[in-house]
């Protein structure tokens, strides 16, 4: 049989979800983390002896027939006909939730409420006459409590015993499909007030709600327009200064021993009998490419843990709130900063959590946008290049943080004169949900979920692409072991070094460095990983005992190019398109070819620019000279510039037309 | 009057919504911001201000709170 979850956002729906089939789909405490619909079947340990399919539905307020997202429950239940809905509903909300319940009860479907956040009402001297409710609204109430995997047994039991029956519906037996706007605006009209009514029978509160309560105090501090920012400011930089200069790295070390413990067994039990070519590729390619990037999974999952304690709080419909009027400025929405929150992890995740952004231009520019924020995938890169040129420097990975924030500014802006602003008056409007202490075992489930995709990652496509680059560039196009100090003759180098020419002017037209930045846009991982097969370096997070190892000083010199080229060289990687995943969820979110290509174009011209300018201004302090290729380079950033002015000047035009006529 | 020249603390009885966007209006009523329900301002930081509906907790900007008339 099949079971449909349907309830208001932040009722708590993904975390039964998640009881009942023993999944660990992405939660968070805020409205709109579910955005697209989850199946899974019901978990053997809740025993009921029948085969149950449970899908997740996105939260909705309400099921109008004029809006599509508030059509997605109907649609849904009126195609796919499952046995039972269970409507979820928050018990400290029940003025609010009824209103949905009383749309789902007229659908024909039974309906089995399940009253979640049980326990909590206790404390908020909320007291619910559940017989009485029950009664009146024709359908089963089971009280559970999601979180803590209270009565969802007897849910289960009681949804099965109703499939097969016909909902009576509670408050009109009129169908929205006869309905004309008007009509459905009275019928809704009506509906409320039904339910006021129901509610003020069956629901006593000792605590007026419009009064000022805890979370309403720390709101003050928190929301307030000039300590917010700061506190928020304070709060990103302890989750990256933890997962990224103490935690993470102290874990990493450790970590990092392991894989040279492993690297080093393997290497002694092959010995001289295997070829030479085939110890290469599994010490180097395997071994070594691999465990570039797996060295650097203690610092993402710690990341990941942070940021899924940081969702759990209920603090990030805050920083919704504080953010919105700078955004507003540039023409996005305070919502905007979730995704960009989001995308530090992976930003997958977060192009995909732009979709509640109510309007059109808002959801597109932030999903356009919020990869420049660096995810997990661009940690490693970042860590090796302060490690490998900058000592190490703190200010390396903040200065990327900053650049990506500031690219989001600079690139909303641009966005909106190439489009106009096309919005009506935005409004912004977002429910707060209540802050709570942010449970250590499901950060801990988020934490163990991400990193497991992050190694399946590692041995699947990064291990897949340092094969392919290692064979690529042992052999020459007539299927030759190229020999030593002809390395240039092998097939990586020859597709390559085109391509590094266009990076002559950006400091770094080696084709090593243009082989793995190609396979960077494969995944982000991989820069370290094709870096450390081509460049044959195993140890990147430890630069001391490298030293020992490579024998030749500083892999710096190994890469052969400057430190002001290295830092360009980074900034390329990270401002250019993420990855190939990424672009997938941007071509899902933004379902428009020209705005897909327009992301595209843009991530990749600003990559380059950005690099450009590092580049060549910087060598001009540093040797008094501009660096190779400047004039080259001036031409592909001048033909970048100049499509933007033109897209800019052309809707000027358009928009003076419009106003003219 | 509008919202945003009223008291925090008090709470109001809404007297309609002043806007053309009808999917927005659409949207407030299913949260129970309609006329006739009642509406507090539990903080206001100017930009925008936290409002009690319904039994939730709410955050507006100034342009939704012009719209809203009380």
């Amino acid at each position: 049989m099949r079971i449909a979850l349907a309830g208001n956002p932040n009722s708590g729906k993904t975390t039964l979800f998640n009881a009942l089939t023993g999944s660990i789909e992405h939660v968070g405490n805020w409205p709109g983390v579910t955005v697209a619909r989850k199946e899974g079947y019901v978990k053997k340990q809740l025993n009921t002896n029948q085969n149950i399919r449970i899908v997740d539905l996105p939260g909705t307020y309400s099921m109008s027939p004029f809006t599509s997202e508030e059509r997605i429950t109907k649609d849904y239940v009126q195609s796919e006909q499952p046995d039972v809905i269970i409507n979820i509903i928050d018990a400290s909300n029940l003025s609010r939730s009824l209103f949905f319940t009383t749309q789902l009860l007229s659908l024909g479907v039974p309906v089995v409420i399940a009253l979640n956040k049980w326990d909590l009402i206790a404390k908020k001297a909320i007291d619910i006459d559940l017989v009485h409710l029950s009664k009146d609204l024709n359908c089963p109430i089971i009280e559970v409590s999601a979180l803590r995997q209270k009565g969802l047994k007897t849910l289960l039991d009681t949804c099965i015993e109703r499939k097969g029956t016909i909902q009576k519906p509670v408050f009109t037996e009129r169908t929205d499909a006869n309905l004309n706007k008007e009509e459905w605006l009275i019928e809704e009209n009506e509906r409320s007030s039904f339910v006021a009514q129901l509610v003020k029978h069956v629901e006593k509160r000792s605590i007026d709600s419009h009064q000022m309560n805890f979370n309403d105090q720390i709101d003050r501090i928190v929301a307030h327009p000039f300590f917010g920012i700061p506190i928020f400011v304070v709060i990103l930089y302890g989750v990256f200064s933890i997962s990224q200069a103490t935690l993470g790295p102290f874990l990493a070390d450790y970590f990092v021993g392991w894989i040279d413990l492993f690297y080093a067994i393997v290497a002694d039990l092959m010995g001289n009998q295997v070829s030479p070519f085939l110890q290469a590729l599994v010490l180097d390619g395997v071994i070594g490419g691999v465990g570039a990037i797996v060295g650097f999974l203690p610092l993402i999952m710690v990341l990941f843990f942070m940021l899924a304690l940081l969702e759990d709080s209920g603090y990030m419909a805050r920083v919704a709130l504080i953010m919105d009027p700078y955004l507003k400025k540039v023409g996005l929405s305070g919502r905007s900063i979730i995704p960009m929150v989001i995308s530090t992890g992976c930003a997958i995740p977060g192009i995909m959590s732009t979709r509640t952004i109510r309007d059109e231009r808002q959801r597109r520019t932030t999903a356009m946008l919020t990869s420049f924020m660096p995810c997990g995938a661009k940690l490693p890169v970042i860590a090796l290049f302060a490690g490998v040129f900058f000592q190490d420097a703190a200010w390396v990975g903040t200065l990327m943080y900053f650049m990506g924030i500031l690219i989001i500014f600079f690139g909303a802006i641009v966005i909106r004169k190439i489009n106009g602003d096309t919005s009506k008056a935005s409004y912004f409007i977002m429910e707060l949900p209540e802050y709570r202490i942010p449970s250590l075992k499901r950060a801990f489930i988020a934490m163990i979920s991400q990193g497991k995709q992050f190694v399946i990652k590692a041995v699947t496509i990064i291990l897949l692409s340092n094969i392919l680059v290692q064979i690529m560039q042992t052999f020459s196009w007539n299927l030759q072991l190229v020999e030593e100090g002809a390395e240039a003759s092998s097939i990586l180098a020859s597709i390559a070094t085109p391509i590094a020419l266009i990076l002559v002017p950006l400091g770094f037209g080696v084709w090593q460095l243009a082989a793995a930045a190609i396979t960077g846009f494969i995944a982000k991982e991989n820069v370290v990983g094709t870096l450390a097969v081509v460049f044959g370096i195993t140890n990147f997070i430890d630069v001391e005992a490298l030293e020992v190892v490579s024998g030749t000083g500083e892999i710096s010199s190994i890469m052969g190019i400057t430190t002001i080229a290295a830092l360009a060289y980074l900034v390329f990687n990270l401002f250019t398109p993420p990855c190939f995943a990424a672009i997938g969820a941007m071509n899902a979110e933004l379902d428009s070819k020209k705005w897909l290509l327009g992301a595209i174009g843009f991530q990749l011209g600003m990559g380059y620019t950005l690099a450009y300018f590092i580049y060549q201004i910087g060598t001009l302090i540093t040797t008094g000279q501009f660096g190779h290729g400047l004039f080259l380079g001036f031409l592909i950033v001048s033909f970048y510039i100049g499509s933007i002015v033109y897209l800019i000047k052309r809707n000027d035009q358009s928009q003076m037309t419009l106003q003219g006529a | 009057m509008i919202l945003t020249k009223a008291k925090k603390h008090v709470t109001y009885t809404i007297q309609g919504i002043d806007t053309h966007d009808d999917a927005m209006k659409n949207f407030l009523f299913s949260l129970g911001c309609h006329a006739g329900q009642s509406i507090t301002i539990i903080s206001n930081f100017g930009a925008n201000m936290v409002v009690n509906i319904n039994d939730a907790r709410y955050s507006i900007d100034s342009e939704l709170a012009k719209a809203i008339i009380v």
